[in-house]
């Protein structure tokens, strides 16, 4: 309903515009006002997973390390250095001068306390998959350094610490052993450059700049995110000043209001990228036609990646040859190459026995218009693609029992700049995801997870995305862009991870 | 007529059952809780976590089962997303709905019983259609496209109202007029209908012999007989109110019923939905019975039984 609504009104918004007053931003008061469609009910990042508890997390938490977005690296942020005493002993050592929002000063039993919540097996937090499968405990060692112990070898220990867990004062969940775990849902108590002052969870959370932060203290004093569940809505607020900020907005109405003087048009890049998954393995037809690789890779030449990217998509997205975002960590774009080439494909398919091409059901779940340039690429080269345009929820359904020949996939990678967030999910063979049924890609995959040694984690990568290009298991789309619309008063810095950051925006 | 409304609550009771048998296996079967709490991105191992945690992972017979039990016992559950019980959740959202509702129906009243008024009182004339187009015209726009078409007129070009939210008075008189207007129609053809009726009866001849003319006419004589059906079709169409603000709220980003409605059921919050259904059936079933009463108590020639 929300495009939908959108695109009927779109010129009756811009007739609007010709009438009305420039937007106000609220630079007086000091308060950026931002519109978020998703209703925000719980502020501890340890028990969501969506995008938008990421973004307000960055603001109300810290972590161990930060990630620089432009140069990829980890950064000391509540941790001032860390050390590995062998591959799997890690010591951290901690700032002294970090507060919570209550006043109280973090100590080293803290940020133990919180690692070792997060595996316990009755947390039931979202981030025990992620840090059990490498943390055995964490153990304080110091007035301001903690010890991990790890299971096995893991390179993305500082990945998870960056991203994952956010820090809690001792004894939060289970204060007098009775298990809380929504003791952060709705009064955070975190380290983050901006407290919670107000929060009505479903409708609106006001956050106040922490004077005590640590860090650099953010330009705006207040923010205050506000649910507005339909983006029509939201380009009404923007309009009328109600609003300074909103994201996740279509192109084409992006393009309209920004280039009015109501609203500036702001787009960057996402992690986000897209691609089809051809069932390789044969679950669905044993010896079937996807089975074969040149019919692969005729479908990888059928797809004209650069105009979907271009007319679909926009903004800075752009086509993709590898199985990961080129941004991302060991992502190497020297890999084989299928450019468009519909009488390539034509060939490629008479070669493997199908000159008359063959039933191809895709499955899909969003992005109808790609699904839709998907299936007609496919049929111009003979492929009569029977289009499944469903929800999320019967895609993942039909692919764990292994009944889809072939999707549209998408994937953000959590924001994480770095290859193995995207190979694992995909091509480890414990995940449903897997169509490729190659147990040597898998284990080259998991091998680049077991060594603390970044030339050798490129290495493997470029094997493994190598072999997933040359056997064509994927044919890879595009990458995503984001878009916003901003007050024209509002200064907001876009990042090459795609990851909003609200805390960095400032007034002209 | 006790025993009418005892059987009309049983009945209500039924639809409502019903309603959220049909609704509990047909979320289950076209989405996945799980996956819709834990987001489009979220490993297989978080989809896992959180299925064990809600209790998921239990056979959909024996789900709808413990939720039955637990009806029968006063506790509908608890939010998947909200961690409370879905009881106090609604009962935190009704108010502001119930608001909604009544303004709506206000904005109806306000507008449909003068146009069918004028329409009746010139049957046949260009005022009579003007009124008959107007009213189908509020029909026939679909409530998402008005209610941003008056956004844009009230809130952008001349900023009199606020855009969205349900702070004062003020939040609520585009929504409720976007509401009220699709009510229009057949209250207004109702008034006239009745009217028309009316202004040819003896008695309204009687009235008229007697010096009453124009609005004491229509006021003292006419509109009390006429507005007696239109009295109970009001009552259920105070019962639609609460079903049809799932696009309403949204829009103006109000925060009632049904924009917990659309929320829960985009996110799969099956204890939710499954509540309001039962709300939403419950109160239509109530408003029927209530317009079915309204008749019977207005019109000494029904009786019900």
């Amino acid at each position: 309903m929300k495009h939908m609504t959108t695109r009927v009104l779109a010129p009756a918004f811009l007739a609007a515009t010709l009438f009305a007053a420039p937007a106000m931003a609220d630079k007086a008061d000091d308060t950026m006002r931002v519109a978020m469609a998703e209703e925000i009910l719980n502020l501890d990042y340890n028990y969501t997973t969506k995008r938008e508890y990421i973004i307000l997390a960055q603001m109300t938490d810290t972590t161990l390390f930060d990630l620089d977005p432009r140069t990829q690296e980890y950064k000391p942020a509540v941790a001032t250095g860390y050390a590995f005493v062998d591959d799997k002993t890690l010591d951290i050592t901690l700032r002294d001068d970090v507060k919570f929002h209550d006043g109280s000063v973090l100590s080293a039993e803290d940020v133990a306390y919180t690692y070792n919540w997060i595996i316990r097996e009755d947390s039931e937090s979202n981030a025990s998959g992620t840090i059990g499968r490498w943390l055995d405990n964490a153990e304080v060692t110091g007035p301001n350094t903690v010890r991990f112990h790890l299971k096995s070898v893991y390179p993305l220990v500082l990945r998870d610490m960056a991203q994952r867990i956010m820090l809690r004062k001792a004894g939060t969940y289970d204060e007098g052993g009775t298990v809380d775990r929504d003791a952060m849902a709705q009064e955070l108590i975190g380290t983050g450059p901006y407290k919670v002052k107000s929060f009505e969870p479903g409708q609106e959370l006001v956050l106040e700049r922490f004077d005590d932060y640590f860090g650099e203290a953010p330009a705006i004093q207040t923010i205050v995110v506000r649910n507005l569940p339909d983006i029509g809505t939201q380009q009404a607020e923007l309009m009328s000043g109600g609003i300074d900020w909103m994201f996740k907005v279509p192109l084409d109405l992006a393009e309209s209001l920004g280039a009015t003087p109501m609203a500036s048009h702001l787009s960057g890049p996402d992690l986000r990228v897209a691609f089809v998954v051809l069932d390789a393995a044969g679950y669905t037809d044993a010896d079937g036609p996807l089975t074969k690789v040149k019919v692969r890779q005729a479908i990888n030449h059928a797809l004209n990646k650069a105009d979907m990217a271009k007319f679909l998509i926009g903004g800075s997205a752009e086509p993709i040859h590898t199985a990961c975002h080129p941004a991302q960590f060991g992502c190497d774009q020297s890999v084989q190459d299928y450019p468009y080439d519909p009488e390539a494909a034509k060939a490629l398919l008479a070669e493997a026995g199908y000159p008359d091409g063959f039933e191809l059901e895709l499955w899909a779940y969003r992005d109808k218009a790609v699904a839709e340039a998907v299936s007609a690429d496919l049929s111009a080269v003979g492929i009569k693609v029977n289009l499944r345009y469903v929800k999320l929820e019967s895609l993942n359904q039909a692919r764990a029992s292994q009944d889809i020949p072939a999707y549209i996939g998408t994937w953000g990678s959590g924001g994480t700049a770095d290859t193995a967030a995207i190979a694992r999910i995909h091509f480890s063979m414990d995940t449903d995801r897997n169509l490729s049924g190659d147990q040597a890609l898998a284990d080259e995959v998991l091998a680049a997870e077991q060594t603390n040694d970044q030339d050798e984690r490129a290495e493997i990568y470029s094997s493994a995305l190598s072999t997933i290009a040359d056997q064509a298991y994927w044919a890879p789309l595009f990458t995503y862009s984001a878009n916003y619309l901003v007050s024209p008063e509002l200064e907001f810095p876009l990042d090459p991870d795609g990851l909003p950051r609200l805390q960095n925006a400032s007034w002209k | 007529m006790l025993k009418y409304i005892l059987l009309r609550g049983l009945l209500a009771l039924a639809v409502a059952f019903t309603v959220s048998l049909a609704a509990f296996f047909l979320l289950n079967i076209a989405t996945d809780p799980a996956q819709a709490i834990a987001g489009e991105d979220a490993t297989q191992e978080v989809v896992q976590t959180i299925r064990a945690r809600y209790g998921l992972d239990q056979p959909l017979p024996v789900r709808y089962g413990q939720w039955l039990v637990g009806v029968l016992q006063g506790d509908f559950g608890e939010s998947y997303y909200w961690h409370k019980p879905v009881a106090e959740l609604v009962a935190e959202r009704a108010g502001v709905t119930i608001t909604l509702a009544l303004a709506a129906l206000s904005v109806t009243i306000l507008i449909a019983i003068p146009l069918g008024a004028l329409a009746a009182l010139n049957p046949n004339t260009w005022l009579d259609r003007m009124a008959l187009g107007v009213a189908v015209s509020a029909q026939a726009v679909p409530n998402f496209w008005l209610g941003l078409i008056m956004i844009i007129l009230f809130a952008v070009m001349v900023p009199i109202f606020p855009v969205s939210g349900d702070d004062t008075w003020r939040h609520f008189v585009l929504p409720a007029f976007v509401l009220g207007a699709s009510s229009v129609p057949a209250v207004m053809r109702l008034t006239r209908t009745g009217l028309i009726e009316v202004m040819s009866a003896d008695y309204i001849r009687t009235a008229r012999s007697k010096g009453f003319r124009g609005g004491a006419l229509l006021r003292r004589h006419a509109l009390r007989n006429a507005l007696l059906p239109v009295i109970s079709v009001l009552a259920v169409q105070l019962g639609q109110k609460f079903g049809g603000s799932v696009i309403t709220e949204s829009i103006f980003a109000i925060n009632g019923l049904g924009r917990l409605a659309l929320e829960s059921i985009l996110g799969a919050d099956i204890p939710t939905v499954q509540m309001l259904i039962f709300v939403f059936a419950i109160v239509f079933v109530a408003m029927n019975l209530l317009a079915d009463i309204l008749n019977a108590a207005l019109d000494p020639r029904i009786r019900i039984s």
